[in-house]
């Protein structure tokens, strides 16, 4: 087991800059998610950080030493793949006996820790098959085994779930955590479904175009998110966002929106240099009522999910997305009010971006 | 549906007749040969050629074994000497070109880059240079350091057909394999050598074969590093054919017998893996 440290890596490839100065610590046991839209980086970093590809700039860190001349070999990590990346023509046991082969652990041990890997993740019957032969859940198992076997100091995962159908994910994703649970081994797991990131890691990475927009738990990045492309990317459905001007009152600090309609802010003192800001709803805050309520709106679509209904309501000028009840019976046209309550309000420097 | 077969129809015709025009400029040398090979001297030199005969075994039983003159003396004939050698020099031709060949390929797939696109060209270009241009300095080369008329020498003059070929199929084969399942075996502690051992040559078992086959046809039907390079010692069975022509007559069915026999392991080869061979043809686009 190791800690991992990143301390102002860069990565270019020929002129274009891909990772652009991240620095981050990551605890010994901890499970680090590093999010991001697809093409912002994330699996470049994670094969930085496993030695597959080097740095252009700054150090790797693993338990305080300094790697970046280590092969992938020397670092002893261990890697799953979003391809699963199995040897075609080994056996399941072949395939996760590799490692162990190659760095001459005895026939006994290796047979050994094989098996309990094999039981560990339901492989026992599938050991003499090849990958050919198995099904995707079965192959990414093997793909796991593969990589616990080794015991290795961190474990890496490139996005290992996304060629799996829904309901397989969503099992997967229980499996992984309680596998966390019982190595407690170092991870960082690459995904672009924040779900996934949400549901599993200790500390989420939001990375977005080779910088790091925000680190922190799952509920620090809903709760608190730091910019708006945080606040627009944890949270599903994704948060609302409406442009407004600062006004202060009487009864406190107020947004206002293009058509007049003000909304109170939290007892916060806020301070935007142009005066310009943009507002932040989460569809699961606003409140939808028939009569009350500081906002009109009408509905445009309502979609059942079953526990609860997406209403996308027309108001102010934009189309806002609020859940409502599973029994709050709306159509297409009709007249709604929306209100929100102050301290669910996220209220963001509308030209940079950050909150305020 | 209908309308679309009708219309079809004549298209469909015009290619037939393609594809039988193909098969016959193909193969009637082939025919001819055969026919040949299986009549004896008065019908060969008949004119008209005739098509009806009481065909004979008589030329291959003279070159496969042996004159009546070389039978009473218990020689071994020469066309089954050259047999032999060919063996020996495109097998071995072949397996030394696998071995340089593989990591050859599998560093120029894997490391893209304007040097190896140069080291790529410099080996595709063996392939374009006719071998009259280099068989006469060689000849010099071999008579000077005993080469000539060797199993060794011919081996190595042999790598300019075999070498390219192999290289240039299977770094194309190599490309296309996912570099992932490389990448987990580097994670998985594996330096170059094992990964090619264990991991890429395992996997591109079928095109290996494919190349050393293809490269084993082109080897044994080339002639001219036989004609100048090799002596009695070492002539391939390309070489067998022009036995036929002796100091007083050109015996037309032998020839025609041992061309058919010289002719014989490539026919079985392609008709056998003809999509081995297809695939690696068009692979290393060497056609
Ligand atoms: N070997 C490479 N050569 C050139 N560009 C690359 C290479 N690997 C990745 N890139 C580029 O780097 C960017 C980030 O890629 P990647 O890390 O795979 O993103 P992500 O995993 O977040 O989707 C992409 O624009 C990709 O085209
Ligand atoms: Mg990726």
């Amino acid at each position: 087991m190791a800690s991992i440290q990143l301390r102002g890596v860069e990565k270019s490839f020929g002129a274009a800059n891909i990772i652009k100065g991240i620095d981050l610590a990551i605890a010994d046991g901890e499970f680090v998610a590093l999010v991001g839209p697809s093409g912002c980086g994330k699996s470049t970093l994670l094969r930085i950080i496993s030695g597959l590809e080097s740095a252009t700039r700054g150090e790797i860190l693993l338990d305080g030493r300094i790697v970046n001349d280590d092969s992938p070999r020397d670092r002893n990590v261990a890697m799953v793949f979003q391809s699963y990346a199995l040897y075609p023509h080994m056996t399941v046991a072949q395939n996760m006996a590799f490692n162990l082969k190659l760095s001459r652990k005895d026939k006994q041990e290796i047979s050994r820790r094989v098996e309990e890997a094999a039981r560990m993740l339901d492989l026992v019957d599938l050991l003499e098959r090849r990958p050919g032969q198995l099904s995707g859940g079965q192959r990414q198992r093997v793909a796991m085994g593969r990589a616990i076997v080794r015991n290795p100091s961190v474990f890496l995962f490139d996005e290992p779930l996304s060629n799996l159908d829904a309901k397989l994910r969503v099992q997967m994703r229980g499996e992984i955590k309680l596998l966390h649970h019982r190595v407690k081994t170092t991870a960082v797991y690459v995904t672009h479904d924040q779900i996934e990131a949400m549901t599993l890691a200790d500390r989420i990475v939001v990375l977005n175009r080779g910088v790091i927009e925000q680190v922190g738990t799952p509920l620090e990045l809903y709760n608190k998110p730091a910019n708006l492309f945080v606040a627009g990317f944890i949270g599903s459905p994704s948060m609302n966002f409406i442009d407004a001007r600062l006004k202060d009152s009487a009864s406190g600090q107020k947004a206002e929106l293009a058509d007049g309609t003000q909304i109170l802010l939290p007892a916060r003192p806020f301070a935007s240099k142009s005066g310009k800001i943009t507002l932040g709803m989460r569809p699961e805050n606003i409140v939808v009522e028939r009569e009350s309520g500081n906002m009109a709106g009408t509905v445009k679509v309502s979609e059942p999910t079953g526990p609860q209904t997406h209403l996308v309501v027309e108001a102010a000028g934009t189309d806002m997305l609020a859940i409502v009840r599973a029994d709050f019976a709306a159509r297409a046209g009709d007249g709604l009010r929306l209100s929100f309550s102050p301290n669910t309000l996220h209220v963001f420097d509308a030209e940079s971006g950050r909150v305020l | 549906m209908a309308n679309r077969t009708s219309r079809g129809l004549p298209a469909k015709l015009g290619l037939a007749l393609c594809y039988v025009a193909f098969a016959g400029f193909v193969l009637f040398p082939l025919v001819w040969i055969f026919l040949m090979s299986i009549k004896n001297f008065g019908d060969i030199i008949a004119y008209p050629p005739r098509f009806v005969f009481a065909p004979t075994l008589s030329n291959y039983a003279e070159i496969l074994f042996g004159s009546e003159a070389e039978r009473a003396s218990g020689q071994v004939p020469d066309l089954i000497k050259f047999l032999m050698n060919s063996v020996i020099i495109s097998g071995g031709a072949v397996i030394l070109s696998a071995l340089i060949g593989i990591p050859a390929a599998y560093a120029l797939a894997r490391r893209r880059d304007t040097t190896s696109d140069k080291l790529r060209f410099t080996v595709l270009s063996f392939r374009f240079a006719p071998e009259l241009v280099v068989i006469l300095p060689l000849y010099v080369i071999y008579s000077r350091v005993g080469l000539y008329d060797t199993y060794v020498g011919m081996i190595l003059v042999h790598q300019l057909i075999t070498l390219p070929l192999m290289i240039l199929i299977l770094a194309s084969f190599f490309r296309d394999m996912p570099i992932e399942i490389e990448e987990a075996a580097r994670v998985d502690g594996a330096g170059i050598w094992t990964i090619l051992t264990a991991i890429v040559v395992p996997i591109a078992r079928p095109g290996i074969a494919s190349a050393m086959m293809i490269a084993f046809i082109f080897s044994w039907n080339n002639m001219i590093f036989g004609l100048v390079l090799a002596g009695g010692n070492t002539r391939p069975v390309t070489m067998g054919i022009l036995q036929a022509m002796t100091f007083d007559q050109i015996k037309w069915g032998v020839m025609a017998a041992s061309a058919m026999v010289s002719a014989f392991p490539g026919m079985v080869a392609a008709v056998l893996f003809q999509k081995q061979i297809t695939r690696g043809l068009t692979l290393g686009a060497v056609k």
